[in-house]
């Protein structure tokens, strides 16, 4: 029972991270369920049809979806802010039409017989992921992924590949995604279509939002919260979507960085902030009169807007 | 057959059409993508529900369409309001998202998840007579007509009346609007009224079509109509009407020549395709998006 529940947190954990992997670099993805779907389908086919054991299976179906993302993802990263999200809605219905019509992927009735995912193996997965995000946060990398998400015209002049960083991101994400969905059916044995709805990406976005976004430990905490606390209040199980949706309103209201934001407002941001403050309404530090529109931005240097939900 | 089915295409298209005018006006105005309206859409049905059940069915358009533009102003307030400025175009997106969660789980609380039959209407609606072969449903002819009614004074009150100057000010240069004394507020709120209200008589059609009010309907259809507002371009009107349209026809054909599970997909496709190739929309040479795209 109990181990039931932190299987299911501990996928969740991955999703929540693999949106972070592809927000770090200033992607919002909404094809998390997607490239879940995709890593499942393909490493359950590989375990189930070919007899490969559970790990191998994983870590190819993670690099397909890697590739898949980056397939997709090298003309669709070109778009930014809301057209991104409209493009990566769009993947998730379009993989779940496919896979829905492609027969030996077993169609709309479902995919089933994987077996060997385990307590044990999701917390190898989890561990493993969560070592490789430490190290990256500690490490030139993440810097660079800093700037190109932040700004990344002044990126760009310091000799950074903005497309190669946006799509390692985008790429990596999907491939956690696709490990995540691998232990999801490999744990389930039985998955359809609709598993991987349009729901799920959203959800998963909001894990993140909720639990903040401006470090490794935030879209894991989102992710256990709200995994695990409907599990032990049954009330909060009724009520999940509208506490969850409530939770994400009260948080982007009230706290827009996310539950654990640690990394202070500097005062030389607020200095910033004094200068065209009327601009950077998003951080609720200054809030103009109602109905009043803030100056044109016409004249500053745009930013990338795809960056943190703020 | 064929003609029939197109006709279905039409009534479809018109629907996607009355939703995606919803997004393509809040987008045009405040640059923000809601997604609280596909569940105002599907709420739309709810309240026909309601409505039927003790009114006739002119009641049921009335209600629709005060109600959804109540819920729009709801919307504006929670989900909006903080968030404006170009840098909290995702935050407003994400805090809508959270609301439209909010407001189908109400749903699936008071009606269930499962779809919830209307009460038997008057066999008027379902009435057939054919012309030159066409079988016409009087259903069908109610949805066009009442869509044409919606989009003519939608063009009257864009075009020709103060408000709409407001709106469109409002759309093309907010802070020249805002310094020559539009009320941005009271813009920003008709438009969500008008956008919600519109969503809300189109979900009322569409329970009226299917003869049953559905909780599901705001992901599927509604987020559709999202991609219907994309192809036709971000913030063009008759772009939206033009792409709703177009693909209800596409999507008829299609499930008519027997590729109706792919169908669902056309949308996406052609969405993504065109925001790669063509990110001002099919029809338009419009400057907004152009903008939009660093």
């Amino acid at each position: 029972m109990i181990s039931d529940h932190l299987i299911i947190t501990g996928i969740n954990i991955l999703l929540a991270w693999s949106v972070y992997i592809a927000l770090l670099t200033g992607s919002l993805s909404f094809a998390q369920g997607a490239f879940m779907a995709i890593g499942c389908y393909a490493a359950g086919y590989m375990t189930t049809h070919f007899d490969i054991p559970f790990w191998p299976a994983t870590l190819a179906a993670a690099a397909l979806t890697a590739a898949f993302a980056a397939l997709v993802g090298f003309p669709a990263l070109r778009l930014r802010g809301l057209y991104l999200i409209l493009a990566t809605l769009g993947i998730t219905f379009c993989v779940r039409v496919l896979i829905e019509n492609l027969d030996f992927l077993g169609g709309i009735g479902g995919f089933g017989g994987m077996l060997g995912a385990d307590l044990g193996s999701v917390a190898v997965a989890v561990a493993g992921v969560g070592a490789v995000l430490a190290l990256i946060s500690f490490s030139p990398l993440q810097r660079i992924f800093d700037a190109v998400r932040e700004d990344e015209r002044v990126a760009a002049s310091l000799g950074i590949n903005i497309t190669a960083v946006r799509l390692i991101g985008f790429s990596a994400g999907a491939a956690v995604a696709a490990i995540g969905g691998s232990l999801y059916g490999h744990y389930m044995s039985f998955v359809r279509p609709e598993s991987f709805d349009v729901l799920l990406s959203i959800y998963v976005v909001l894990y993140v939002v909720l639990g903040g976004v401006n470090n490794m430990a935030g879209p894991a905490l989102g992710a256990v919260v709200m995994t695990l606390l409907p599990e032990y209040f049954r009330v909060l199980a009724d009520w999940r979507p509208t506490v969850f949706g409530l939770a994400v309103l009260v948080m982007l209201l009230f706290r827009p960085d996310g539950l654990l934001s640690f990394r202070l407002r500097t005062a030389r941001a607020d200095k910033a902030d004094g200068l065209d403050g009327a601009m950077k309404d998003s951080q609720g530090v200054r809030r103009q009169v109602a109905g009043r529109p803030p100056l044109p931005s016409s004249g500053s240097v745009p930013r990338s807007e795809g960056g943190t939900p703020q | 057959m064929l003609a029939g089915q197109i006709l279905n295409g039409l009534v479809s298209g018109a629907m996607y059409a009355l939703v995606a005018i919803g997004f393509t006006l809040v987008v045009g105005v405040l640059d923000k993508l809601n997604f609280t309206h596909p569940e105002v859409f599907m709420l739309g049905g709810f309240v026909g529900l309601v409505s039927l059940t003790y009114l006739p069915l002119e009641w049921a358009f009335f209600f629709a369409f005060f109600v959804g533009g109540l819920l729009g102003l709801f919307t504006e307030f929670v989900a909006f309001r903080r968030f404006h400025g170009p840098e909290s175009r995702i935050t407003a997106a994400l805090s809508s998202l959270a609301l439209g969660l909010v407001v189908t789980d109400l749903v699936h609380k008071f009606w269930g998840t499962e779809q919830v039959p209307l009460p038997p209407q008057s066999g008027w609606l379902h009435k057939t007579f054919s012309i030159a072969g066409v079988h016409f449903l009087n259903l069908q002819l109610m949805v066009l007509g009442v869509t044409l009614v919606l989009m003519v004074g939608l063009h009257l009150l864009i075009h020709h009346m103060k408000l709409g100057r407001q709106i469109r000010a409002l759309a093309e240069a907010p802070t020249s609007a805002a310094l020559l004394g539009v009320n941005v507020l009271r813009v920003k709120q008709a438009v969500f009224f008008i956008s919600s209200a519109l969503a809300a008589v189109a979900g009322l059609m569409l329970a009226l079509r299917s003869d049953a009010a559905a909780s599901e309907i705001g992901l599927t259809f509604g987020l559709k109509a999202m991609a219907i507002m994309a192809v036709g371009g971000m913030g063009d009107l008759r772009g939206a009407v033009l792409a709703g349209l177009l693909i209800g026809v596409i999507e008829a054909l299609m499930f008519y020549f027997g590729l109706g599970r792919l169908g669902e997909m056309t949308v996406w496709l052609a969405m993504i395709l065109i925001l790669l190739l063509r990110p001002a929309g099919l029809f338009s040479n419009g400057l907004h998006s152009r903008e939009q795209r660093v």
